[in-house]
């Protein structure tokens, strides 16, 4: 069973078209399914764990960053975990905005969106994990001020800039090696002096005076926090435009 | 990874980059290539090649396959095969090496140590007092 998750924000009028221009294509594709819409439901997490329980095949995050967090949120280090990681795969519609994950896995819009659910290529992606938060793209601080300790060095940068840390790339203009299946993450730090340093971690403890940490441009963590990764994670559906191998 | 120049080739090569923004300190150790171009205190090593920048400033043991420095090293440099030295060098430690090319206006206020085929293909850390020849 399909199972789909509409996010709160798809309740305004703006998005009425787009939605019912989904609905139809999934209809012609045959890939209907349950709805569930996140404004009506108290327990976001609860409610999306007892579809998992109950077998849905797939489960479809339409909406934005903020809805695949949620879901991932919901599923990760819970007792159905194991049920998701053998039984069900996740896959992506993007309405509007904040859209970088689904960019990076190839799906441009809610069409194309439509037929890849169909196509089912499935990829198992890392998971990058900061104190108890996950994130799929990227977390970013503020550089001048942030502190990372690494194994046995620990890294100060002077600048102002930004620090990022990547597991999965949202542009391809970007020419950095990352890769979501490597058990790694890519550090990143660009400073207003146009230097760029580059270097990969399985770990570190990054922590700043002032700044928070955001996680793909949707939760903020406060620091000193912990930044690790989970390899193959989560098994996404994704297209054949992915912006990794 | 380097050209004649002494330059890096840039970031595709490099699997770690430090930046001119940026001060390391601890023991840094990679597995790739990397670059210099901050600041670097403690020790630096890989069994790949380094290039330390004309604006780094490493005060660290250094250990390489190949080596190439412009900047200011305080602390000894072993480098199993090829090191370079550039103009902007200033290096303030023991060298050990296998092959070496110092450009003029490069700085070095330590002993130079060749290091022989036998000793180059030993582990780094059993040759830490070896050395088959001492220039000064």
């Amino acid at each position: 069973m399909h199972v789909y998750i509409y996010d709160d924000y798809l309740n305004k009028n703006k998005y009425n078209k787009i939605i019912n221009r989904i609905e139809i294509r999934l209809t012609d594709l045959g890939l209907n399914g349950k709805i569930i819409r996140l404004g009506g439901i108290k327990n976001i997490k609860s409610a999306i764990q007892n579809e998992v329980r109950l077998g849905a095949k797939t489960i479809i995050a339409v909406g934005n960053n903020q809805t695949i967090n949620k879901i991932i949120g919901a599923i990760i280090d819970n007792n159905i975990y194991g049920d998701f990681q053998k039984n069900t795969l996740l896959g992506i519609i993007p309405v509007g905005g904040d859209n970088s994950i689904a960019q990076s896995f190839g799906i441009k819009d809610e069409e194309e969106a439509c037929n890849i659910l169909l196509a089912r290529r499935v990829e198992k992606i890392d998971l990058g994990l900061a104190g108890q938060h996950y994130f799929l793209n990227q977390a970013v601080i503020q550089s001048l001020g942030a502190i990372l300790k690494i194994n046995d060095y620990s890294l100060e940068i002077t600048s102002r800039g930004e620090v990022r840390i990547i597991n999965l790339l949202s542009d391809q203009k970007e020419k950095i090696k990352s890769n979501p299946h490597d058990g790694q993450l890519e550090v990143v730090i660009r400073t207003k002096q146009k230097d760029e340093s580059f270097f990969t971690i399985k770990k570190l403890i990054i922590s700043h005076p002032e700044a928070k940490l955001l996680l793909d441009d949707v939760v903020e963590v406060a620091t000193p926090v912990e930044i690790g990764i989970m390899k193959d994670k989560v098994n996404i559906i994704v297209g054949k435009d992915r912006l990794f191998e | 990874m380097f050209n004649k120049n002494h330059k890096s080739e840039g970031l595709k090569d490099a699997e770690t980059i430090i930046g001119a923004s940026i001060k390391v300190k601890g023991n840094f150790q990679g597995q790739g290539n990397i670059v210099i171009e901050g600041a670097l205190e403690g020790s630096l090593k890989t069994d790949a090649n380094i290039f330390i920048g004309d604006r780094a400033k490493v005060v660290a043991n250094v250990e390489a396959s190949e080596a190439t420095v412009n900047g200011e090293v305080r602390g000894n440099i072993k480098v199993k095969n090829y090191l370079a030295l550039g103009e902007t060098a200033k290096i303030f430690g023991d060298i050990q090496y296998h092959e070496i090319s110092v450009e003029k206006g490069a700085a070095i206020n330590g002993q130079l140590i060749w290091l022989d085929e036998e000793h180059k293909k030993g582990d780094f850390k059993k040759n830490d007092e070896k050395g088959s020849g001492v220039e000064k």
